[in-house]
């Protein structure tokens, strides 16, 4: 007789809900009619987002004593849970803005969203290495077909295909890295590996210490961190905008939180290896991030470059290894993921009205055609660059703050220094939005396109990156209850 | 039971996956690089394999088999944008698939 583990179905009820809503997303395509399908895959894929949002709160307030379920793969504690909260909301932003800016294949369009949403949530409270690797798989196969989804434009198929191949690689880096560190410690489990290697006294180990920096390599594959970034300007700019701006927030999200919770967890005694090794992948996003982000004029491409520069502060937070710097990655990932969903979902209301990829030349009078966006643009701008009017100037400074508790001044120095780089660019976009008035050869007659789902998915993001400046205290009260489930 | 130590079957892996990866960085048929993709995750499904022998717990192969099942979905996405790419009749050189310029 086969022996099953125990199952706490609630521990994974998040992953269950989206899961769910995919499959009757995608059966949607089959048994709604044609005029109804749309509506039919809006409808379930925001209610399957609302309700991941309830489920992971409810799993925030009843997982206090963060524990391993099902045969000890998965954990059950607040920094799962307060991931999937961020994750579910940017899922609904997301299905906001796509739900009249898909063009076809609305509920595959949906179905694939909410798979990957859900393979998301699922990455980051895996607990081994193989549950690691098969839910990165999930949500990365699911993320290559919707970036290839425009099949009839050049650039989507081509971003899809890119993503795939550079995407894949990294995952084979991890999983041979993975392969190594099984080997080393016999061990797939993130507390058994950490266990092993205490006990054998493994720390030097050459199998493991190659096997932790391809792993490393392999995750920074997905966080979009140089000099594992090359792909994303070429990806985010040539998938569809709606799909960038879940990609920009809500992968690296998951890639950070499981970056530290495996550090942390697997290998505690490889600190002195890894906070240099992540400082120094820090370092060169801050560098390439904001040097290439200066000449770009594509809107989308800049953008890509500034998430880039913004993987170089949260691997700050995240390279000091310690309780603080958990709390600053928690916290700096709630500001950020809201700011770069709306500025991409901005940059998709703007693609619309053109019909062709915006630039900094084109969006000339964009603030006074689109007021609201346009000052939503402007706070986002000017919160990515760290000015205290959103959560992005208290992420940095608390991240920077980590990193100086570490001991680390010149990493704060690197850090000052490259938000001094990135205003020039993110004043460029302000810039451009608000010094030229309403371009008469722009203007093609006629009043902007509505789009009220779009303005509340970028009001909410608005609401999101200035609210947590005003309720800087909850937030931070959230992040370390998260922080305090993991091994210090 | 004798046979080839554990570093020959680390050493065959290890060389499968640099294969697999100056494949991809290499060459420029989109179906000759999600070839070279498979080659690297099969390095590491074989070092999964020999580990697993080696420690004598099973953990290590139900690894394996799942990779290939994982594995076997990620070309199906990939022929299957190559097949796109393909009716779209662009240029099947990864090369020349600069309409985005990187």
């Amino acid at each position: 007789m086969i022996h099953t583990p125990h199952v706490d179905w609630f521990a994974i009820s998040t992953v269950l809900v989206l899961l769910g809503a995919s499959f009757i997303a995608l059966l949607g395509a089959v048994l709604v009619p044609a005029a109804l399908r749309r509506t039919f895959a809006v409808t379930v894929a925001a209610l399957g987002s609302l309700g991941g949002i309830v489920t992971s709160v409810w799993l925030y307030v009843d997982s206090a004593n963060g524990h391993r379920v099902i045969a000890d793969s998965f954990y059950r504690d607040r920094w799962t849970a307060l991931t999937q909260v961020i994750l579910c909301a940017t899922t609904l932003a997301t299905v906001l803005v796509g739900a009249d800016r898909v063009r076809e294949h609305e509920s595959e369009f949906f179905a694939l969203l909410l798979a990957s949403a859900a393979g998301m949530t699922f990455f980051v409270g895996s607990a081994n290495l193989m549950v690691m690797f098969l839910s990165l798989e999930w949500f990365s196969i699911a993320l290559y077909v919707l970036c290839a989804i425009d099949y009839d434009l050049e650039g989507s198929l081509e971003a899809g295909l890119k993503y795939l191949v550079v995407g894949s690689f990294g995952s084979a880096a991890l999983l041979f890295g993975s392969a190594l560190v099984y080997g080393a410690t016999n061990r797939i489990g993130f507390a058994e590996i950490a266990q092993q290697v205490g006990v054998h006294g493994l720390s030097g180990d050459l199998l493991l210490v190659l096997g932790l920096a391809m792993i490393l390599a392999g995750l920074a594959f997905k966080s979009s961190a140089a000099p594992f970034h090359m792909w994303t300007p070429d990806v985010y700019q040539g998938a569809p905008t709606t799909v960038t701006a879940f990609m920009s927030s809500a992968t690296k999200v998951a890639a950070f939180a499981l970056t530290f919770r495996i550090l942390r967890t697997a290998f505690p005694q490889e600190a002195h290896l890894w906070t240099w090794a992540l400082a120094g992948i820090a370092v060169a996003s801050l560098v390439i991030g904001n040097l290439a982000a200066l000449v770009q004029t594509d809107v989308k491409r800049l953008l890509a470059y500034s998430s880039i520069s913004h993987a170089g502060f949260i691997l700050i937070g995240l390279s000091t290894g310690t309780a603080l710097g958990g709390r600053a990655l928690m916290y700096y990932l709630v500001p950020y993921s809201a700011m770069a969903f709306g500025s991409f979902a901005i940059v998709a209301a703007r693609e619309r009205e053109l019909g062709k990829p915006v630039t900094l030349e084109n969006l000339a009078g964009f603030g006074w055609e689109r007021p609201f966006l346009g000052v939503a643009m402007w706070f986002f701008m000017f919160g990515f660059a760290g000015l205290p009017l959103g959560g992005g100037f208290i992420g940095k400074f608390y991240v920077l703050s980590a990193a100086y508790d570490h001991g680390w001044t010149w990493l704060v120095i690197v850090g000052v220094l490259a938000t001094l780089v990135s205003l020039y660019y993110y004043l460029g976009v302000v810039r451009a939005i608000y010094m030229r008035g309403p371009q008469l050869a722009v203007a093609t007659g006629g009043s902007p396109p509505r789009e009220t789902l779009l303005h509340i998915a970028v009001g909410a993001a608005l609401v999101v990156s200035v609210g947590s400046l005003v309720a800087v205290g909850p937030l931070i009260t959230l992040a370390r209850h998260a922080a305090s489930a993991l091994p210090f | 039971m004798q046979g080839p130590g554990i570093a020959w079957y680390l050493g065959i892996s290890a060389f499968l996956f640099g294969t697999g990866a100056l494949g991809v960085l290499l060459r420029r048929n989109p179906i000759i690089v999600l070839l070279s993709l498979e080659i690297m995750l099969n390095g590491g499904n074989l070092a999964l394999i020999a580990f697993a022998r080696h420690a004598g717990n099973g953990a290590g192969q139900i690894f394996a088999l799942a990779v290939m099942a994982v594995a076997a979905s990620e070309v199906c996405v990939g022929l299957g944008l190559v097949v796109a790419i393909n009716r779209r009749r662009l240029a099947l050189d990864v090369d020349k698939l600069s309409e985005l310029r990187g």
